[in-house]
């Protein structure tokens, strides 16, 4: 199903299942997500804290560590176009060969992401080391220098000799990103990249990854809570609730005709800077435990249109228009 | 390198009054406990009251104890102190008991701690929670519990039949360049007298650093699983770094507190081998002090004490000074 979605995909993810098995019990962590990116495209996924949408991003590269573990699913990753490679099938070595090469991530807190005791050059150097692109560290420190360049960095000879903490957040977050692109990125996960970061410089870095993106003809995966970054970033996205993909649709498209109960409540709690505000918008009720989710639809006990049929069943991801999806009973049933 | 240096001239001046205080808590103590000096140093019960009458006056035994104090530290200090119980200069003996038996075998002892500890601790705790990591463990934990003295025996009865330990006397080389015999056996190249040295001390320096061992093992593997759980790792498996790599990163970030216990653990090999000495019959720095505390050689355990300060302080020196090398954030 998944696969059927994109013309060009770069990859392609079908029913995926993730439990982490804690002492407190099983957590169905993701439950049956199946998604597509299309190559070139910034792919979006939104939802709230614990929804599910770092997990599924790591689990493109099977970057989930224990207690977690991926049940079942299929990831395709389609280096280029009709050459495919399937995830689940490779090796430690041969995926480790793959994770900071072709797929780089970018991870959300930049102060604790590199090692506070190596040089900003030694660690972009060495992450095009362990992937066999040079030989010894010495031989990265120019390209090194030379990414810092890309990425913004100003006086970057000397940034590169420098440690993390004599960095600031912003800056930290672009030598991190330096560090992605230090071999032959095709597609980046940036999860969360700016949330550790104060908003004049959240806008900086997400220029700047849009520049990049177009420059190297990048293809990225940006993981959010943030709407306004999803109307500004992205070309299409997929709304997580509880682990599951509730709703897909292109960003306008999304915002101008959301039809997931979920996803209207989250535009809702969206305040409008042009409007007098009242009282903040909140979806009522909590996040449900993972561990014992509810049957049926995952979002039914806060949801405001339920009827018999979501308790029961778990609603179909269905078409409902040009490459907009939604799963929701609501519309199964014309 | 500025900063080195200042920070160097501060440490070295709060050596001072360290020393001062380490040498007045262990003469207070000393000279609290009851006895008759004296006496004792005169020959015992039958020594005539005239000659405990001159030796009270010759070392000041009636003045209040800090007088007595500052009058130790002045001759011990000078140079000039001659024991009362041995008769000859303090420091002369300090110095051959250190030089000959507590360095290699403090040396052998933190080389042991080291090469075992760590390895061992980082197994433990790269294979955490398997089988291997118990047994590890159990290991450490009975390093640290298991008396010294019970394993020693055991051990010296397995092993001294084979040859594989010597126990009588202590190898001396003919010829002295440094007059430290591990060092001028390494010099001169003279594998036969260092494998009779080895012979001697590799058994007591082993049990000696068990106990340190197991402490080691238990904070490197802690320390080191610690490290494991940084962001940074994560970031670094996900840009696939091999292992062994990702490895060599946790355990420079792990390595503060272990250099920091190495350090007081090499302090405590210096002086706190008392127990291995006089089970292998070892002319040690530990048997001496216990010695001078028993005979009330007040002159004899001054100098012992310094010495064995003064070491402990420069070791703990250099490892503030490697705080600095392995952090880069660590500014004196």
């Amino acid at each position: 199903m998944g696969a059927n979605r994109c013309r060009d995909p770069i990859i392609v993810v079908e029913d995926l299942y993730i439990n982490f098995y804690t002492y407190a019990g099983i957590v169905k962590a993701i439950d049956g997500v199946s998604f597509c990116i299309e190559r070139g495209e910034t792919y979006c996924l939104v939802g709230e804290t614990g929804c599910g949408k770092s997990v599924t991003s790591r689990a493109l590269t099977r970057l989930i560590l224990p207690p977690g573990k991926i049940e079942r699913g299929r990831i395709l990753y389609y280096p280029e176009p009709g050459k495919v490679v399937d995830i689940m099938k490779l090796s430690e070595e041969e995926l480790r060969m793959i994770r900071g090469d072709e797929i780089t991530y970018i991870f959300q807190d930049p102060g604790t992401a590199l090692d506070p005791l190596y040089t900003i050059g030694y660690q972009i150097s060495e992450t095009m080391l362990v992937h066999g692109y040079i030989n010894r560290i010495k031989e990265g420190i120019s390209k090194a220098i030379q990414l810092l360049k890309e990425t913004l960095i100003p006086d970057s000879e000397q940034r590169a000799k420098s440690y993390p903490h004599e960095l600031s957040g912003g800056m930290k977050q672009r030598a991190v990103i330096a560090t992605s692109l230090a071999n032959r990125p095709k597609l980046i996960i940036a999860d969360e990249p700016t949330t550790a970061l104060d908003a004049t410089v959240q806008a900086q870095i997400m220029e700047l990854l849009r520049n990049l993106k177009k420059q190297r003809g990048l293809t990225i995966l940006l993981i959010t809570h943030n709407m306004g970054l999803v109307a500004e970033m992205c070309d299409r996205v997929g709304v997580m609730y509880a682990g599951q993909l509730v709703e897909e649709a292109p960003t306008e498209e999304l915002f101008q005709n959301p039809l997931h109960p979920y996803t209207r409540a989250l535009l809702r709690a969206v305040p409008n800077p042009l409007k007098k505000i009242e009282k903040l918008e909140s979806i009522p009720g909590t996040v449900p435990n993972l561990i014992y989710p509810p049957p049926g639809c995952r979002f039914h006990p806060r949801c405001a249109h339920v009827m018999d049929t979501c308790r029961r069943q778990k609603p179909m991801f269905i078409r409902v228009g040009d490459k907009h999806y939604v799963s929701c009973w609501l519309y199964s049933r014309r | 390198m500025a900063d080195l240096r200042r920070f160097l001239i501060r440490r070295f001046i709060t050596f001072i009054p360290t020393l001062i205080g380490a040498t007045l808590l262990v003469y207070f103590v000393a000279a609290i406990v009851p006895g008759n000096p004296a006496r004792l140093w005169a020959g015992g019960e039958k020594a005539s009251a005239e000659v405990v009458q001159r030796i009270i006056e010759e070392y000041k035994l009636n003045e209040p104890w800090y007088i007595q104090y500052y009058y130790f530290m002045k001759m011990v200090l000078t140079g000039k102190a001659i024991s009362p119980v041995t008769h000859t200069n303090v420091w002369a003996e300090v110095l051959d008991r250190f030089k000959t038996v507590t360095l290699p075998l403090t040396l052998l002892s933190f080389i042991f701690i080291i090469v075992i500890g760590i390895p061992l601790g980082i197994i433990s705790a790269i294979k955490k929670d398997t089988v291997i990591d118990m047994i590890l463990r159990i290991f450490a934990l009975t390093g640290i519990s298991m008396p010294i003295f019970w394993l020693a025996y055991l051990l010296i009865a397995a092993l001294t039949g084979r040859g594989l330990v010597t126990l009588a006397g202590f190898p001396m080389p003919d010829y002295s360049i440094t007059g430290i015999p591990l060092i001028d056996g390494l010099l001169k190249g003279d594998f036969e007298y260092l494998s009779q040295l080895l012979k001697r001390l590799w058994l007591p320096s082993l049990l000696l650093s068990y106990a340190g061992i197991g402490v080691l093992v238990r904070l490197v593997r802690n320390s080191f699983l610690d490290a494991y759980s940084s962001d940074f790792v994560d970031f670094m498996i996900a840009r696939g770094f091999p292992r062994r790599r990702m490895y060599i990163h946790v355990l420079r970030n792990a390595l503060a507190p272990i250099v920091t216990v190495l350090g007081l653990q090499f302090g405590g090999l210096l002086a706190g081998a008392v127990i291995t000495e006089t089970i292998f019959g070892l002319p040690g720095m530990g048997s001496y002090m216990i010695r001078a505390i028993n005979n009330f050689d007040y002159l004899s355990l001054m100098a012992g004490v310094l010495y064995v300060a003064i070491i402990f302080m420069i070791v703990n020196l250099i490892v503030d000074i490697l705080y600095a090398v392995i952090d880069p954030r660590v500014r004196y």
